[in-house]
């Protein structure tokens, strides 16, 4: 009778102490507000969830063979979420900043460090990227650009690598940087 | 009283003549009870042989549910593997797009100061 109850004891325990590790968010995810309000104001958008599972199936679904699509497929074999937020206006400021200030809040917690801040008078356009440091590796990537009719939010979850993403330039509509790319990032952490 | 029961079943049992026609009476019910058998085995066969007609029928059926189901199944996890290959590549073009615009801003030539912004 004692060894039953312990044999039902030990894996309940587990499952009930395991729950909040399972309910918290993965580290690096930011929780984005639901902007589908806007989607009838705006006149673009995207948005963008794709969680592990999804992006395991996109990868089955890149050709190995084909070089373009291999590194897409070897970039997004360590990311464990992407989440994209990007909507365009034909009014200027027609979504809420406090919106984007409440991600910006999520990016002051520990583990995220800005990278880059950059600011434009006219328009009047701010891009902010930030990491999300694990253990000295990266655990995630944020996003935040912001102009006066458009937003655009981005959050990839897991060890992005962004020489592989620059690998990505030129293909599939992805614009391509000069070749000093990052050389004049201003730097705010410095 | 014994005896009362006695003459009873004497009365009750005792011989009678089944008449002449017996015979002939016997003959005929045996002979259609035989026909009533004979077309009981042929409705029984019929039933069997329409049995083993819908079978292959049902099985066949059944094989081409299977195929259907299998086939859509198919083609929706494709669906949805193109989909998010789409959104992938979307994403990550939405992305680099942004980096560029960083890139782009950083690089852009400060704006020319006027004599009046020197407080000339």
């Amino acid at each position: 009778m004692k060894i039953a109850t312990k044999c039902f004891a030990v894996p309940f325990l587990w499952a009930v102490l395991s729950l909040p590790a399972l309910a918290a968010p993965l580290p690096g995810r930011l929780l984005l507000p639901d902007f589908s309000a806007l989607g009838p104001k705006a006149t673009e958008s995207v948005s963008i969830t794709l969680d592990a599972p999804l992006l395991a199936t996109a990868a089955r679904f890149l050709d190995g063979g084909d070089p373009d699509q291999r590194a897409v497929k070897d970039m997004i074999g360590g990311l464990r979420g992407i989440y994209v937020k990007s909507y365009t206006f034909e009014k200027a400021f027609a979504y809420a900043t406090a919106d984007i200030d409440a991600v910006r809040k999520q990016l002051a917690t520990p583990g995220w460090q800005q990278i880059v801040q950059v600011r434009s008078g006219k328009p009047q356009t701010a891009v902010d990227i930030f990491v999300f440091q694990v253990q000295g590796e990266s655990g995630g990537l944020a996003i935040i650009a912001t102009e006066p009719r458009e937003f655009t939010i981005v959050n990839i979850v897991g060890a992005i690598d962004l020489d592989k993403l620059h690998k990505l330039e030129g293909r599939f509509g992805i614009p391509k940087l000069p070749s000093t790319a990052g050389a004049g990032v201003q730097n705010p952490a410095k | 009283m014994s005896e009362d029961l006695d003459n009873t079943l004497r009365k009750a049992l005792r011989r009678v003549d089944p008449g002449e026609d017996f015979t002939a009476r016997v003959l005929a019910r045996v002979a259609a009870e035989a026909r009533s058998e004979s077309s009981g085995d042929m409705r029984s066969a019929n039933r069997s042989v329409s049995r083993l007609v819908w079978l292959p029928v049902a099985l066949a059926a059944s094989l081409v549910l299977a195929v259907v189901v299998t086939y859509e199944w198919q083609a929706r996890r494709e669906r949805a593997g193109l989909e998010a290959r789409d959104q992938v590549i979307e994403a990550l073009r939405v992305t680099s797009e942004k980096l560029d615009l960083a890139y782009q801003i950083v690089n852009s030539p400060p704006p020319s100061r006027t004599p009046d912004d020197a407080g000339a």
